[in-house]
């Protein structure tokens, strides 16, 4: 055994011993766990940060797991060669290809920073990163469900955000700078067998986007518990003010895109077009959305990318709504 | 630090196993998702189970290396910030947090009852007791004033929102999981004394009654306490 090797090795106990102590730590500290839950503000707390968690896990899961069969099975230059070479052409081909993840925005993360690496244009792998928890099928359901008999909210969230995804890919091709995608560009799947590349990519993926997943639930339920959710209500009536309270609630907010549609449903104190502006915005940028990115591509990219999807996202759905709604 | 991962994976994928098995997972996430957590959990155990045996066969993969090119590749980043994963795992495995109760009743957004149906069926008139979804039940209220309901006796199911007479019961609706919860009251009148403890489950057994209030209200003939449920929103 090399000298690297040991020091491995005694790393990797290292860490097996911190989490037995971190369990053990936990279990001591259960009393002062159960006291601070009766504070309603800290169980509240818990509650949302749990369940946030726990909702994204199966679809974290499926994102990893595409992005792995996309690392393990498709061959490398075989991206780059299949999509259209002229960027202002794979930028609407790839937000068109949205429609085909059925999924929420967990999971076009990993997804997005794998068809990177693959060598896929970047603006285009981000036009499919917005495009796909707003546009595809489950989500689409699930608002005509939550809108009963209004069929032109569906098609207004979908023009929407398939405009919105369009112009942030195309803006990318213009004035984007890929080099701050590096850290998903450069990132090479391990060598091996397929089995062995997809497991060890899953893996890692898995832990990655989990890890600044939790960041991002932990935000987002300090947000919605210090901040009540009717405080937004006091604007409602104030025309362009209501659909950036309504932006800035889905940001605040984080909810899966599979549910956003419900809950903008119940927002009646809103006019449809600031209730669509929340179903476009959510799905493209929120806390845990940010958290996300920044662990995928870096945090200068994700500083950059926030505020030019939220632009083009209120933008988007502020023309669509005047138009439709 | 790859056998790290491989535990933290482990662990993640059995406490989702246990959530589901125990139906606990029900206080976080609407009850259809219990199959795909199920799923996910599996998955993810045997992810790290498949990382653990690579860790524990020597010589390393080629994706290690020395500690000095970490960050080159952003492996290292990642793991390390896997063991964030932890924090709900040790929530979970020592106190499961409780399903919503009555601090965010007053904070969340209402629910829109004029989504629901527009004409209900009038109930039966009789002394069965019917039971309701309280949003039901608001629905029923908002169409014709409650025309539907008349004096059928209904039996209407929800935590204490209030620590004052006359109380309210409330119940969340979830689309998803806990954090799109909206919810739904019902105010109980017709009672005496003190009302039941904060956030105590109780079956209320009423007739509706018309009044000029947002809050549709039903006077109780019964007020039992019960266990919360295991399927705590509607």
């Amino acid at each position: 055994m090399d000298d690297g090797d040991s020091r491995r090795r005694g790393r990797q106990d290292l860490g097996v011993g911190l989490v037995a102590l971190v369990v053990v730590s936990a279990a001591i500290g259960r009393p002062v766990l159960e006291g601070l839950l009766d504070r309603p503000a800290v169980a509240n707390w818990a509650t949302v940060f749990v369940a946030l968690s726990v909702q994204a896990m199966p679809f974290l899961v499926l994102g990893v797991g595409v992005s792995a069969v996309v690392a393990a099975l498709v061959p490398a230059g075989f991206l780059p060669r299949v999509l259209p070479r002229e960027p202002a052409v794979a930028v609407p081909v790839a937000a068109a290809a949205g429609v085909a993840l059925p999924g929420c925005e967990c999971g076009s993360v990993p997804i997005a920073g794998r068809l990177i690496s693959q060598g896929a244009p970047p603006a285009a792998a981000l036009a499919f990163l917005l495009s796909a928890p707003a546009i595809n099928p489950v989500v689409l359901v699930a608002t005509a469900v939550a809108f009963p008999g209004r069929p032109e909210v569906v098609l207004a969230r979908f023009l929407a955000s398939l405009l919105a995804s369009i112009i942030v890919g195309l803006v990318w091709v213009g004035r984007g700078r890929d080099e701050l995608l590096d850290r998903a560009r450069r990132r090479t799947a391990p060598d091996g067998p397929p089995l062995t590349v997809l497991t060890a990519t899953a893996q890692h993926d898995f832990l990655n986007a989990g890890g600044f997943l939790i960041v991002g639930a932990a935000i987002a339920a300090t947000l919605q518990t210090a901040v009540p959710r009717d405080a937004v209500d006091t604007v409602a009536d104030a025309g362009p003010l209501a659909l950036l309270a309504l932006a800035g609630l889905a940001v605040v907010m984080a909810i899966c895109s599979e549910a956003d549609a419900f809950v903008a449903a119940s927002l009646t104190q809103f006019s449809l077009a600031s209730r669509l502006t929340f179903m476009v915005v959510g799905p493209m940028v929120d806390v845990k959305l940010i958290a996300l990115q920044a662990g995928t591509f870096g945090r200068d990219f994700a500083l950059r990318f926030a505020p030019l999807t939220l632009a083009a996202a209120v933008g988007s759905s502020a023309l669509v709504g005047w138009w439709l709604l | 630090v790859n056998a790290v991962g491989g535990t933290i994976s482990v662990l993640v994928g059995t406490v989702l196993l246990r959530l589901t098995v125990t139906g606990i997972y029900q206080r976080y996430v609407r009850v259809g998702m219990g199959p795909w957590l199920a799923i996910a959990g599996a998955m993810v155990i045997v992810l790290g189970l498949s990382r653990l045996l690579r860790a524990s066969r020597a010589p390393a993969p080629a994706d290690q290396h020395s500690p000095g090119h970490d960050d080159q590749d952003g492996h290292e980043h990642g793991d390390r910030v896997g063991w964030l994963l932890l924090a709900p795992i040790a929530a979970l495995l020592l106190v499961a947090p409780p399903a919503l109760g009555s601090y965010g009743v007053d904070r969340g957004a209402a629910i829109d009852v004029r989504a629901g149906p527009s004409a209900f069926e009038p109930l039966p008139a009789g002394a069965e007791p019917v039971p309701m979804t309280l949003l039901e039940f608001n629905q029923r209220a908002y169409d014709r004033d409650g025309a539907s309901l008349d004096s059928a006796t209904v039996q209407l199911t929800g935590f204490v929102a209030d620590d004052d007479m006359p109380f309210r019961l409330a119940r969340y609706q979830i689309a998803c999981c806990a954090v799109d919860a909206a919810p739904v009251v019902v105010l109980v009148v017709g009672t005496v004394g003190e009302p039941p403890p904060l956030d105590q489950w109780i079956t209320v057994t009423g007739t509706f009654r018309s009044s000029d209030g947002e809050v549709p209200e039903v006077a109780a003939t019964s007020v039992v306490e019960i266990p919360a449920p295991d399927d705590p929103y509607e």
